[in-house]
C-alpha cells in the first residue's frame, strides 16, 4: 500500500509543477504562452528585478507590468525578483538569458551584478538600468531618479513654509546607501543657505516606519522644540507622526512632515487628512523602462544613455490629481 | 509476494536514490514544459536541453553545492550548522579584501580555506566541550560571524578586483571551472566517507552516539573533524562565490545554510543523522537549481516558486520517513 503512495506522491508532484506553471500567467502577468512556446513569435523583454518587498518597488512592478501590458501585440514580457541577492541576480539574469531576450530591464540589487549585465551586453542584448546603476559603462540606457534634486525641493518647500525661519528633524534613512546622502547633501545645501534654519541631524530609522517611531517617541520626551521634520522617506514621516499624534505633550503648533517617495495611497490619503504636508515623488523608472525597450526593439538608437526622471510635489492641493495620474500606487 | 513484502524490499531503494527519481521526474516535466529554441546543441530543440543551460546550471550549482557537501557531513554526525551562510558572507569578505590587497591568488585561498576549516573546527569543538546542541551553537554562530562579517568590513562592500580568480568562471572541457570544483569535491567527499575509518565513524556517530561512544569510536573528534570539513567546504564555496560576484559583501550568503539542508534531504540525507551520502546531496542540490531555472524559463514568478520548494521539501522527508516509524 505504501509503494503506492509512492507513485501517488511522484504523480503529484508532476501535477503540482504542470500547474505552477499554469498559474503562472496570473502570477507573474507574463504575456499569453502555451506550454511550448514558439520561439520566433514574439520578441522577449525581461525584467531583472531587486526585490519586490517594499512599497516603492511594489508600485514600481505593478506600473511596469501596466505599461508592458499595453503592447502584449508587440512583445512578451517576463519578470524575475532577487530578493536583493545579488549573487541569486546573476543566477536570474544568465538563466534568462537561455530564452534568448531582445531586451534586459534591470535594476541591479548592487553594483556586482554588473558581471552578468556585461555578459548579456556583450552578447547584444539591449540593456537598460532602471534606479541603480553600475560602475561599468555596458548598458544602453540608465532611467533614475535624482535624490540630490529631490533633497533641495524638499529643503526649499520648508524653507518657504517656515518663512526661512525655525528647527528641522531630519529623520535619516540607512547610513551609507546613495539615497540617503544625496538626499540629505541635497537638502543641507539649501539649508545651509539660509541662517534663520537650524537643523537636527536625527537618527539613522533604516527607512523603516517602526524605527522612526521609536526614535520621534525618544526624541519627543527631550522637549526639544521643533517646527518641521524632514524624513528620508514617507515610511518614516508616517512613522515620525504617529509619534507625534499618540504624544502626551506636544509642541503647541502642528509642526510640518515632509516625506519622500510619493509611492502609496496610505501617504497620499495623509496629505489629504492634513496630517501629512508634503511628500516629493521618487519617480517610478518602469513606465519609462518599457518605452525605451520598444525603442530598441524598433531598432532606433535611444538618444540618452541617462535618463533622469523628474519629481513632483504632492500637497493637500494636489493630492486628488496625484491619485488619478498614478493609479499604481501601492496599497 | 504480499504488498508489505513488496514495500521492505523496494523501499530502501526508492528512499536511497530519492533525489534521483525527483530529478528524473523533473527532467521529463522539462521536456514538456521548457520554452523551444532553435540554437544549436539543444537536445529536442528546448532551452533547457541545451548546452548554454548546462554551462548555466553547473554555475549556479557550485556554491550551493559545495555548502550542501559540507552540510551533508554535520547532519551525518547528527548535527545542523546555521552558520554556514553567515562564515560564507565573512569568507566571502576576507578573500576580496585579501585580493584587493594584493595578496597573491594560491595564498589567499590557502587562507580562506584554512579559516574557513578552523570557524568549523571551533564550532564543532565548541559543541563537544559544551555539550549544547548544535542546533544552539550554530544559531550563535550564526549570528556572531554575521557580526564579524560588517565589523571586518566596516559596513561596506569591498571592490575593485581585478581578475585574480576569473579564471574560475571560465570554461574547461566545456564546463566552468568551479563546475569541476564542485564534482572533485563530491567524488573526494565520497570516498571519505565510504572508503575510510573516519568515514564509518562518521556514520556511527549520528546512528547512535551512546553505542559509538561505548565501542571506543572516539565521538568528539569525529565530530570536530565533520565540522571542519564542513568549514572547508564553505571556504571553498566562499572563494566561488567571490570568483562569481568579484566583490566582498557582509550580507553575503543570508539563508544559504538554509538551501545547504534542503539539498542534503531532499538527496535522501535524514537529519537524525547516521543515514544519506554525499551523491545524494549532489543530485538533491541538481534538483534544486533544475527546479528554479525551469521556473525561471517558464516565467513563474520567484515567489510563487518558493512555495513550490516548501512543499516539496515536505514531500521529500516525509518519504525519507517511510517505513522508519513503524
Amino acid at each position: 500500500m505504501r509503494l503506492g503512495l509512492w507513485a501517488c506522491a511522484a504523480f503529484a508532484a508532476v501535477a503540482l509543477l504542470g500547474c505552477g506553471s499554469g498559474d503562472s500567467g496570473a502570477a507573474s502577468g507574463t504575456a499569453d504562452k502555451g506550454g511550448s512556446k514558439p520561439s520566433g513569435d514574439l520578441p522577449l523583454v525581461v525584467f531583472s528585478q531587486a526585490n519586490s518587498a517594499d512599497p516603492w518597488r511594489q508600485q514600481f512592478d505593478a506600473e511596469t507590468k501596466a505599461a508592458a501590458d499595453k503592447d502584449k501585440a508587440t512583445f512578451r514580457f517576463e519578470e524575475q525578483a532577487a530578493e536583493d541577492d545579488p549573487n541569486k541576480q546573476i543566477s536570474q539574469i544568465d538563466t534568462l538569458m537561455l530564452e534568448s531576450p531582445k531586451v534586459l530591464l534591470v535594476s541591479p540589487a548592487e553594483v556586482s551584478v554588473e558581471t552578468a549585465i556585461a555578459k548579456a551586453y556583450d552578447k547584444g542584448v539591449g540593456v537598460v538600468l532602471l534606479d541603480r546603476g553600475i560602475t561599468s559603462d555596458k548598458y544602453s540606457v540608465h532611467i533614475g531618479g535624482d535624490n540630490v534634486d529631490i533633497g533641495k525641493q524638499a529643503a526649499e518647500y520648508i524653507v518657504k513654509r517656515l518663512n526661512g525661519k525655525g528647527t528641522v528633524l531630519m529623520i535619516q534613512g540607512k547610513g551609507g546607501a546613495d539615497a540617503t546622502n544625496d538626499r540629505r547633501n541635497g537638502a543641507m545645501d539649501v539649508f545651509k543657505k539660509n541662517p534663520g534654519i537650524t537643523v537636527i541631524q536625527g537618527d539613522d530609522c533604516k527607512y523603516q516606519r517602526q524605527a522612526a517611531q521609536s526614535y520621534m517617541e525618544t526624541f519627543l520626551q527631550s522637549g526639544k522644540p521643533f517646527d518641521a521634520v524632514y524624513a528620508h522617506n514617507d515610511e518614516m514621516a508616517i512613522g515620525a507622526y504617529q509619534a507625534y499624534d499618540h504624544a502626551a505633550t506636544k509642541p503647541k503648533n502642528k509642526p510640518l512632515f515632509v516625506g519622500v517617495d510619493g509611492c502609496q495611497q496610505e501617504v497620499i490619503q495623509m496629505i489629504k487628512d492634513g496630517k501629512l504636508d508634503a511628500t516629493f515623488r521618487y519617480p517610478d523608472p518602469g513606465p519609462k523602462g518599457i518605452e525605451v525597450a520598444e525603442q530598441i526593439l524598433k531598432g532606433e538608437k535611444p538618444k540618452d544613455k541617462k535618463i533622469i526622471l523628474p519629481t513632483e510635489l504632492v500637497t493637500k492641493e494636489t493630492a486628488d490629481k496625484y491619485l488619478a495620474d498614478h493609479p499604481g500606487l501601492a496599497k | 509476494m504480499n504488498r508489505t513484502a513488496l514495500l521492505k524490499t523496494y523501499l530502501p531503494t526508492l528512499q536511497k536514490y530519492q533525489g534521483l527519481v525527483g530529478l528524473l521526474l523533473l527532467m521529463a516535466v522539462a521536456l514538456v514544459k521548457s520554452p523551444h529554441t532553435d540554437l544549436p546543441g539543444a537536445l529536442f530543440h528546448s532551452t533547457f536541453y541545451s548546452t548554454g543551460n548546462l554551462r548555466n546550471v553547473l554555475s549556479q550549482l557550485a556554491v550551493p553545492g559545495c555548502l550542501a557537501i559540507g552540510a551533508t557531513f554535520v547532519i551525518l554526525v547528527g548535527g545542523i550548522d546555521l552558520s554556514a551562510g553567515s562564515s560564507l558572507g565573512l569568507l566571502n569578505c576576507i578573500c576580496a579584501t585579501w585580493l584587493v590587497h594584493g595578496a597573491s591568488t594560491p595564498i589567499t585561498i590557502a587562507y580562506v580555506l584554512l579559516v574557513g576549516t578552523v570557524i568549523g573546527a571551533i564550532l564543532g569543538a565548541t559543541i563537544g566541550f559544551t555539550r549544547l546542541q548544535p542546533f544552539v551553537v550554530t544559531l550563535a554562530g550564526m549570528v556572531s560571524l554575521r557580526g564579524i562579517a560588517f565589523v571586518y568590513t566596516n559596513n561596506a562592500n569591498i571592490s575593485g578586483l581585478k581578475d585574480q580568480i576569473a579564471f574560475l568562471e571560465s570554461p574547461w572541457l566545456g564546463i566552468p571551472i568551479d563546475g569541476w570544483v564542485l564534482l572533485v569535491a563530491t567524488a573526494v567527499a565520497a570516498i571519505l566517507l565510504s572508503k575510510t575509518v573516519f568515514g564509518r565513524r562518521v556514520y556511527a556517530v549520528g546512528g547512535n552516539i551512546e553505542a559509538a561512544r561505548y565501542s571506543g569510536v572516539p565521538v568528539n573528534r569525529v565530530r570536530i573533524g565533520a565540522f571542519a570539513i564542513n568549514g572547508f567546504c564553505i571556504g571553498l564555496a566562499a572563494i566561488l562565490f567571490t570568483a562569481r560576484n568579484s566583490n566582498g559583501q557582509p550580507s553575503a550568503g543570508m539563508g544559504y545554510e538554509l538551501d545547504a539542508i534542503t539539498a542534503a534531504v531532499v538527496g535522501g540525507t535524514a537529519l537524525v543523522g547516521g543515514y544519506g551520502n554525499v551523491i545524494g546531496t549532489f543530485v538533491g542540490a541538481l534538483f534544486i537549481v533544475c527546479l528554479n531555472v525551469l521556473l525561471i524559463l517558464d516565467g513563474v514568478s520567484y515567489y510563487v516558486g518558493q512555495g513550490w520548494k516548501g512543499i516539496i521539501i515536505l514531500l521529500a522527508v516525509y518519504l525519507q520517513n517511510l517505513g522508519r516509524r513503524v
